[in-house]
């Protein structure tokens, strides 16, 4: 098992990267900027997802990340800008709204489809605060019961 | 955890299950969830060592809401 202080590195180091870029780094990147071997830091990762720590997943019987919250590695409906480009993509509906929280003073906008029908909707946030919702009434739905969430995040 | 134009639409949606009415939540709502600090913190040096913590804060809200809906409840 990895130590707490490499698991805490390894966390900063995909975040910073995805928050940057809008995609995750391979391990063997992780790695080198951790400074530590190669398989130490194929371990490493995943020990973090091994972790629990809500809520982040490998693509199945890979080393690939697929999702890190907020962020998705895999293209979503939920399309991120930040102050007007879009490069990165929500988890889900509901962590979409968590981003902006990783971008002090910036707007950060999420574009989605709707499910049901197809059309536009758009919130826009800054430090966690709504500027702008359309249409006025968005609604949050997710099908699992919160008891099963942490056991079946991708697909909560 | 999808984000609908409406409850209408969320009604209305093909895969939409009844018995998971108790989920539909305000926009709002989801914000103010999702403000915590599990999901406000993590760029913080020290996130990891911390997440349990944030985690039980989280989880206090969230039985706040499974008080009235048992669809929320752990």
């Amino acid at each position: 098992m990895s130590s707490p202080e490499l698991l805490g590195k390894v966390y900063g180091i995909i975040l910073k990267r995805m928050v940057a870029t809008g995609q995750a780094p391979h391990y063997t990147e992780i790695a080198a900027e951790a400074g530590v071997p190669v398989e130490e830091g194929r371990k490493a990762l995943h020990d973090l997802i091994d972790a629990k720590i809500p809520a982040m997943w490998l693509y199945p019987e890979t080393d690939y990340i697929c999702s890190f919250a907020p962020f998705n590695n895999l293209p979503t409906q939920y399309r991120i800008s930040v102050d007007g480009v879009q490069k990165w993509f929500g988890q889900c509906g509901f962590e979409s709204t968590a981003v902006s929280w990783l971008y002090p003073g910036k707007t950060v906008r999420i574009d989605a489809p709707c499910l049901d029908c197809g059309a536009p909707l758009r919130v826009e946030m800054k430090d966690g605060v709504v500027l702008k919702e359309e249409p006025k009434g968005i609604m949050g739905y997710v099908a699992i019961p919160f008891s099963q969430w942490f056991n079946r995040f991708p697909y909560a | 955890m999808n984000l609908f134009r409406s409850e209408e639409h969320i009604r209305n949606w093909s895969r939409f299950d009844p018995a998971a009415e108790q989920s539909i939540v305000p926009l709002a709502n989801i914000v103010k969830l999702f403000s915590m600090d599990m999901f406000r913190k993590r760029l913080e040096p020290d996130y990891v060592a911390r997440v349990g913590q944030y985690a039980k804060e989280f989880l206090g809200a969230v039985a706040e809401l499974g008080k009235t809906r048992p669809f929320w409840r752990l």
